[in-house]
């Protein structure tokens, strides 16, 4: 008698450890779950908060984004772009320099440099803001209100 | 819109159409820049009104000369 309640105890001590076993083995893939998701946030957190620790935005540049613009950058090239048209004359052309009166030209030129100027930065300049763009550095602000630069 | 603008439109949009002329951008440049010229000092407002409504039918004679040139072109293709 003693030996079957024994062997029985011993059976049922077997059948717990199995559960036991089980549970634990749910418990431990529920954890390696949380252990993925959190190694994720880890490798996450510290770039962000390094971020946030700089206090300045820094620009991911992808390979098909143009080059980011700044004002010189701009100034040169929309002096290029006037130096390229045939009828000014590039000793004479300074940044503070009138179209009208210093360089010569009559409003028909103004039509074709600002059409120059559209087809270098890519978009369309009204007719009623072209009126306004009678010098270089007129144009140069106007591009960096347009493109929002401000260095 | 004031007739100069009116003016300053139609010589962007016929500078823009002329991009493709088929003697070249150039000579339509050079052309157009004369004819605009030619009535740089005419004032009577009527006249200018006639002018800029000409001006208005060139460019769909530009237009049309594009599409007979491309019709030709593809014809050319198929039948050479």
């Amino acid at each position: 008698m003693a030996s079957i309640a024994v062997d029985r105890i011993l059976l049922r001590s077997v059948c717990l450890l199995k559960n036991i076993n089980r549970l634990s083995l749910c418990r431990s893939a529920v954890i390696g779950q949380f252990d993925h998701r959190l190694i994720h946030a880890i490798t996450r957190t510290p770039v962000f908060s390094q971020n946030l620790l700089d206090l300045e935005v820094k620009e991911v540049r992808h390979y098909s984004s143009e080059a980011p613009l700044t004002i010189n950058f701009i100034e040169d090239r929309v002096l290029l772009v006037l130096k390229l048209y045939d009828k000014i004359d590039n000793a004479k052309l300074t940044l503070k320099s009138h179209f009208i009166t210093d360089c010569g030209l009559d409003s028909l030129d103004h039509v074709e440099i600002i059409m120059a100027i559209e087809d270098e930065f890519g978009f369309e300049i009204p007719d009623t803001d072209a009126e306004r763009l009678l010098t270089p550095s007129n144009i140069v602000e106007y591009i960096a209100n347009k493109k929002d630069v401000y260095s | 819109m004031s007739q100069k603008s009116k003016t300053i439109n139609l010589y962007k949009t016929l500078l823009y159409m002329g991009k493709d002329y088929p003697k070249g951008y150039d000579y339509f440049r050079v052309r157009l820049k004369k004819v605009f010229e030619k009535n740089r000092y005419e004032t009577d407002t009527e006249k200018i009104e006639k002018m800029i409504a000409h001006g208005n039918f060139v460019i769909k004679e530009l237009e049309a000369l594009y599409m007979l040139k491309k019709y030709r072109t593809l014809k050319k293709r198929y039948y050479e």
